[in-house]
């Protein structure tokens, strides 16, 4: 009796067994119902669903350049917000690690941003690019200002990552001076006593002990850059002509505005499929890069 | 297969049920306790409204309504039209929270829903409706929505500027249009204010044009999705083309990132002429600019006069019946009172400024407003043509603004856009 009640297997599924079933009601099973889906042409509210097999996925990659120029937005969004946010986030962390009167209050401005939500960030950013850029572009005249910053590909696509960089690096920010603030002080009293430079100290000994905030980091700000959806809804609509329609957009528009919800499932099974590979190998390469003190 | 799923959505449903009826037990005894209503026997008919410019009228329709209907209570929820409104009203199908009443446009919008619709062939309202409005909602002889009203589209324009540039002719063909958007320039007048920064205004209102004006609107259609007709070498096109080079020549800067709420404002405060819209403008311009001076005008594509001297009317939507509703004998009780009572007539022309879609409403032109007035007028004298974006494959519209956009700021030619709306059709129909 009493040997049954401590065995492993019981353990786990008291400790473990609420939080998997958790998961797997709201994690797994719309997954693998979406997985289904993907199989069929179901429009979302009809009662009767006709299963058609590999259609939806042959469409995608035969018939859908959209989906394609939405991935290949999204690729080159990603690309530009990782490297963008990272720096500015490590950058901001490394200077208000540094023994500065202000910087409590600074870091709280820095990670204020991230407190709003997208919907309402893209709406207030709105307003500053077509009304205050306008107001102040005819006031001076100056050429940033007077761009349709909504209005052209360039320009659009530039606005939506300024922004979300806006929005991310604060939080970005706040892991890095976690990390920063571990490194022990003696290695660096060590490193400047051998003649380290400022530069060298950050290079040799920093970076590495802080590897496992950057892995996080480069994790979280990938997986929001895919993933992005509402900054893209509400600043910019996806438009100018769709130039700047992320693929969730495109999976959000071709599932619930277009009806096909078979078509846009298929869609976010190939999306969640890609983000996988992805997060995994920049998971494993960056665990590799971590330094055990 | 089908059967665990079922069984998966229905232990889903019945949970939203569940929780469903915990809400409506928590309000019920909210009132009770005021003393209101005697208990027991109320009941709450939900109504998902698309109109935004008449949602505060309709707060004063459903107060005027419940005092004479004691044990009835509405719940007018609005969702702008066009764009957010099904996909909202899918999360709450998806639910279990489905409306009572809410708006279809009809024709293909109506597959998708046409299971869950109540038949309201049998409603005393039904031969009173005009042939026009009838169309969208049925399907094979039964008739599955009430239309909310009919509506005209065109060009509005601000009759005072009109008459400070000098103009005394109302311009009826594409020509006498741009000499009067030239006169306005002339003048210093803004002559259009365009909002070309969502898909619907150009792929629903701008493109329809084009579709309306085929000698058989239907027949193109049904040619379009059988393949024998072309849009790429349709003369009527590009004829439309012509007209939207005169619109965006003469229109405000940055249309691309101009709203509708702020084409409204800067259209009903007199900084600029000519804004495509219609006469469900009109409590909007009320509220910003009362007793601005403003009227209706055909959209011409080319130079003939009899062909382009045509406004666009339709039913604007159409309120449609939850089949599976528990109080659906309350809704269509409510939608016919809306069209035979006195109240209700009187809030549908003068308060929503709506022009009826039945023939036994009397509406006095004064009450719809001036744009409303000047569309009666088009209808009465039978000079009106269809809306034809219902009949659009899905996701065909938001391809059409896409290529509108590119052509706007002169990334693609009037060819190459013809060609996209093509393919863009060919596409969508066969998905």
């Amino acid at each position: 009796m009493r040997r049954w009640l401590t065995s492993q297997t019981m353990q786990q599924s008291v400790f473990v067994g609420p939080a998997l079933l958790v998961y797997a009601a709201i994690m797994v099973l719309p997954l693998l119902l979406g997985i289904y889906y993907s199989f069929s042409d179901w429009n979302g509210v009809s009662s009767h669903i006709d299963w058609v097999g590999l259609k939806n996925y042959k469409t995608i990659f035969t018939d859908d350049p959209g989906f394609g120029r939405s991935f290949w937005f999204t690729a080159r969004f990603t690309v530009s917000v990782v490297i963008i946010s990272n720096a500015i986030g490590f950058a901001i962390a490394y200077v208000l690690s540094k023994p500065l009167k202000t910087r409590n209050m600074l870091r709280t401005v820095f990670f204020m941003p991230n407190v709003l939500g997208g919907l309402l960030l893209g709406f207030i950013w709105q307003f500053i690019f077509t009304r205050s850029f306008s107001a102040i572009g005819q006031a001076t005249d100056i050429g940033f200002f007077n761009l349709s910053w909504l209005g052209t590909e360039a320009t659009a696509f530039w606005a939506l990552v300024i922004v979300s960089v806006w929005q991310g690096a604060g939080y970005l920010m706040v892991i890095y001076i976690a990390g920063l603030t571990n490194v022990p002080s003696d290695m660096l009293e060590a490193a400047s006593i051998d003649g380290a430079t400022g530069m060298q100290t950050l290079r040799h000994i920093v970076l590495p002990l802080i590897m496992p905030a950057v892995t996080i980091c480069l994790f979280l700000s990938i997986s929001w850059a895919f993933k992005s959806f509402d900054l893209n809804f509400s600043l910019t609509q996806g438009g100018p002509y769709k130039s700047t329609e992320s693929v969730a957009m495109n999976i959000y528009y071709e599932a619930f505005k277009s009806n096909r919800y078979g078509l846009g499932t298929a869609k976010a099974v190939i999306f969640f499929v890609v983000v996988t590979v992805i997060t995994m190998i920049q998971l494993s390469m960056t665990k590799k890069k971590e330094v055990e003190m | 297969m089908k059967k665990w799923l079922t069984t998966i959505s229905t232990v889903t449903l019945a949970g939203s049920l569940l929780a469903g009826c915990g809400g409506n037990e928590k309000a019920g005894s909210g009132t009770e306790a005021s003393g209101d209503q005697p208990a027991g026997k109320e009941v709450t008919i939900k109504i998902m409204n698309f109109k935004v410019e008449v949602a505060e009228q309709f707060n004063r329709l459903k107060d005027e309504y419940e005092k004479t209907h004691p044990g009835v209570k509405l719940q007018v929820d609005t969702v702008l039209g066009g764009d957010d409104y099904n996909t909202q009203l899918k999360a709450r199908f998806a639910s279990g929270e489905m409306p009572d009443i809410f708006n279809n446009e009809g024709y293909n919008q109506m597959d998708a829903w046409l299971e869950y619709l109540e038949d309201l062939s049998d409603q005393p309202w039904v031969q009173n409706e005009i042939d026009l409005a009838k169309e969208p909602t049925t399907r094979d002889g039964k008739v599955y929505g009430m239309p909310v009203g009919l509506e005209g589209l065109g060009f509005l324009y601000n009759k005072d500027l009109f008459e400070q540039a000098g103009i005394t002719e109302l311009p009826k063909t594409l020509s006498q249009l741009e000499a009067v958007a030239e006169k306005l320039q002339a003048a210093g007048i803004q002559p259009f204010v365009n909002t070309y920064d969502t898909w619907f205004g150009l792929g629903f209102h701008n493109l329809n044009n084009a579709f309306a004006k085929q000698p058989d609107p239907n027949a193109f259609i049904k040619g379009l999705n059988d393949g024998t007709a072309k849009i790429s070498d349709n003369v009527i096109f590009k004829d439309w083309t012509h007209l939207f080079d005169v619109a965006i020549k003469y229109g405000n800067k940055n249309a691309l990132t101009t709203d509708y709420n702020t084409a409204s404002t800067l259209f009903a405060t007199g900084k600029g002429a000519m804004n495509q819209s219609g006469n469900w403008l009109q409590p909007v311009l009320d509220k910003l600019n009362p007793g601005m001076n403003v009227g209706i005008l055909p959209m011409p594509i080319n130079d003939d006069p009899a062909l382009n001297d045509k406004l666009f009317v339709g039913p604007s939507n159409n309120w449609v019946v939850y089949k599976d509703s528990p109080v659906k004998k309350e809704a269509k009780e409510f939608l016919n009172w809306l069209v035979s009572s006195e109240t209700g007539q009187k809030y549908l022309t003068k308060e929503f400024k709506f022009i009826p879609a039945f023939t036994n409403i009397k509406t006095d032109p004064a009450d719809l407003g001036s744009i409303g007035a000047d569309v009666l007028k088009y209808i009465e004298e039978g000079k009106v043509l269809g809306w034809h974006w219902a009949k659009y494959p899905d996701g065909a519209a938001p391809e059409f603004g896409s290529s509108m956009q590119k052509y706007i700021v002169g990334k693609i030619n009037a060819v190459q856009m013809l060609g996209e709306f093509q393919s863009a059709w060919d596409k969508m129909k066969s998905r």
